[in-house]
């Protein structure tokens, strides 16, 4: 489904960040191609949360790029980027707890002015996910982390997304509904969504995923298909528990 | 009692909105005409042009405490920058006698653009750190006023400023007044209220629940407290500028920090977030004290002879402003004893501290925990 010669949705060209004086990505460079899930594997402290801030303009790279589309957004604000495309499932979901489900799926939309198009996502995400519509008014700190899982998913699509960035979506999650949540991950992925998706559990994000990118120390030390990241001996070392 | 006072609440929340709004507008215009015809004291009617004023601060400052969550403790500057600006255009002063509707304005986007200047650096502060600076900040502003001697007559203040002049209609009676300040207040809460369900409004709540995740939405925090900032500044600007006019004197003493303080509580007496809310504690906690004085030096010793408790009678009569204080401290406490929520909450905040949960509880330790960390730590 990725061909090179495809124009990538996401690209980071050679990509440094800081806080500070402190050096955290160095010389970063990941390609999303449309379709693809990616999967960025990484250790604590490894660059994998400045990653997302970087790709939502959060923070901002000290050299080098960040495409979107083939077009340089490394100067776009947040709200900005998310017009173009880039959604978010946050790490803990995030959700506002005391606005109702269908009060975040608006929050979602945010930066969407055409009534009848959120309307209509609004229907499609109901028809996607029933469970939330029938959680619709009732405010999402009182779901279970499973139904957050979903109102968050659904928050991110009402924005009509090309790439949804997740961090950690298996997070805090019971071990029955992390299988189900990355099941939840393939299915939008096949309605034509990219998703660059940032994972401790590897085996499962690889299970999904087309391609991956391995992070240690703010330097990507691997990249591959996903396949081959699965059956690598040093990666099931450090990260699969093999 | 807190259950009893539900399931009263429960019986007025059935009647539809509109009623109570016709009914609380009723009672406004019929109000001074009560001292017209006598029924009542002037020195009521004078209280209820106060709390009027009070009622503006209170829905100004609920846009910015309660809507956005910011803690903004030096409201009663801007209070004193619409005040001052109306008394040094319209008095003798520097002899100055400007239209009352260029001076509004005036007042209001000068308040308006000390609430940039303010926000600027500040807004990027979180919690506490907001709370300090926006409270230094008003004593700045007070002190400056207090210092500016060649433009502001430092503490002596600002006498024999001219009353309003409303085409033609010179407004300087008490009940004018009222009717003034009345007229302010359904017009700023009628924005207020259409501003709280548009789009920014929701980006407001989203922004008080959490702000990383709002970001993460598209709204751009700085922007949208900003917008939260400056129009909450300028309606505190309108309401000095008639409180000035209504007052015909001013100086520093008006805009102490304990302003500021009794601003804050009418928000939260009322609950925070709710319009209605700040409405009914303003109203409450500026008349309650009056009431109180009223009850032991004049009809308690009315009805039950001269010599009942006389020792609060004078110490209410000589000391009224410390005893003031007092019970407006009583009436936050019990407040947050028997009703944290507010009189009159918004649908939110009821929801928000009522509901025990305890999926709710573990987000909460997992927002505080979130929040310690901070948006820009060193967390990679």
């Amino acid at each position: 489904m990725a061909s090179e010669a495809q124009t990538p949705l996401l690209e980071f060209v050679g990509v440094h960040t800081h806080y500070g004086r402190i050096p955290i990505l160095k010389d970063v460079n990941y390609r999303v191609y449309p379709g693809e899930i990616v999967c960025l594997l990484g250790g604590n402290a490894s660059g994998k949360s400045t990653t997302m801030k970087t790709i939502l303009g959060i923070v901002k790279p000290t050299t080098g790029k960040v495409f979107f589309d083939g077009e340089d957004i490394t100067g776009l604000r947040t709200a900005e980027r998310i017009k173009r495309g880039i959604a978010t499932v946050p790490e803990n979901r995030r959700l506002f707890p005391h606005l109702t489900v269908l009060e975040n799926l608006e929050m979602g939309a945010y930066t969407r002015k055409d009534a009848e198009g959120i309307a209509s996502d609004l229907e499609r995400v109901f028809e996607l996910y029933p469970r939330v519509f029938e959680r619709r008014a009732q405010r999402a700190g009182t779901l279970s982390g499973g139904e957050q899982q979903m109102v968050a998913f659904a928050r991110a699509l009402m924005s009509r997304p090309r790439l949804i960035i997740m961090d950690e979506p298996s997070m805090g999650l019971a071990p029955a509904l992390v299988d189900q949540s990355f099941d939840t991950i393939a299915e939008i992925n096949k309605q034509g969504v990219s998703i660059f998706v940032v994972e401790q559990n590897a085996t499962a994000a690889l299970s999904i995923a087309n391609r991956g990118y391995v992070l240690q120390n703010g330097q990507v030390v691997m990249e591959g298909a996903a396949r081959e990241l699965l059956e690598n001996e040093e990666l099931k070392r450090a990260y699969l528990g093999g | 009692m807190a259950g009893t006072f539900r399931r009263v609440a429960d019986v007025f929340g059935r009647i539809p909105r509109w009623v109570y709004i016709v009914a609380a507008l009723v009672l406004a215009i019929v109000f001074p005409m009560l001292e017209q015809a006598g029924l009542m004291q002037t020195l009521w009617l004078r209280l209820g042009t106060r709390t009027l004023v009070y009622v503006l601060l209170a829905v100004g400052l609920n846009l910015v405490l309660g809507e956005t969550g910011l803690l903004h403790l030096g409201y009663v500057a801007f209070f004193a920058v619409g005040a001052y600006s109306t008394a040094i255009l319209s008095s003798p002063r520097l002899g100055i006698h400007w239209n009352f509707w260029v001076i509004i304005v005036i007042a209001t986007v000068l308040a308006m653009l000390f609430g940039f200047v303010i926000g600027m650096p500040t807004l990027r502060l979180r919690g506490d750190y907001l709370a300090i600076v926006t409270l230094a900040f008003g004593e700045i502003t007070r002190m400056t006023f207090n210092n500016w001697e060649s433009v502001t007559n430092g503490p002596g203040g600002i006498p024999g400023i001219f009353p309003p002049n409303l085409f033609g209609w010179v407004v300087d009676k008490p009940a004018e007044f009222f009717y003034l300040l009345l007229a302010s207040v359904v017009l700023v809460v009628w924005l207020l209220n259409n501003l709280k369900k548009s789009r920014v409004g929701r980006a407001w709540n989203a922004l008080r629940e959490d702000e990383i995740a709002s970001h993460h939405s598209g709204v751009r925090p700085t922007q949208v407290k900003m917008l939260a900032v400056v129009l909450s500044s300028g309606i505190a600007g309108l309401a000095g500028a008639i409180f000035a006019y209504y007052q015909q004197f001013i100086n520093p003493t008006y805009f102490l920090f304990m302003q500021s303080t009794i601003v804050v509580c009418m928000v939260v007496l009322g609950g925070m977030g709710s319009i209605p809310g700040a409405i009914v504690g303003a109203v409450v906690l500026d008349a309650t004290p009056e009431i109180i004085r009223q009850a032991f030096t004049q009809w308690l010793p009315d009805a039950l002879g001269s010599d009942f408790l006389p020792g609060v009678q004078t110490a209410l009569q000589t000391d009224f402003d410390r005893y003031r204080m007092l019970i407006f401290g009583l009436v936050i406490v019990l407040m947050v004893i028997f009703r944290p929520e507010g009189l009159l909450p918004d649908q939110l905040w009821r929801r928000e501290v009522h509901d025990e949960d305890p999926r709710d509880q573990e987000h909460t330790r997992q927002h505080l925990f979130d929040f310690e960390e901070g948006e820009k730590d060193l967390e990679v």
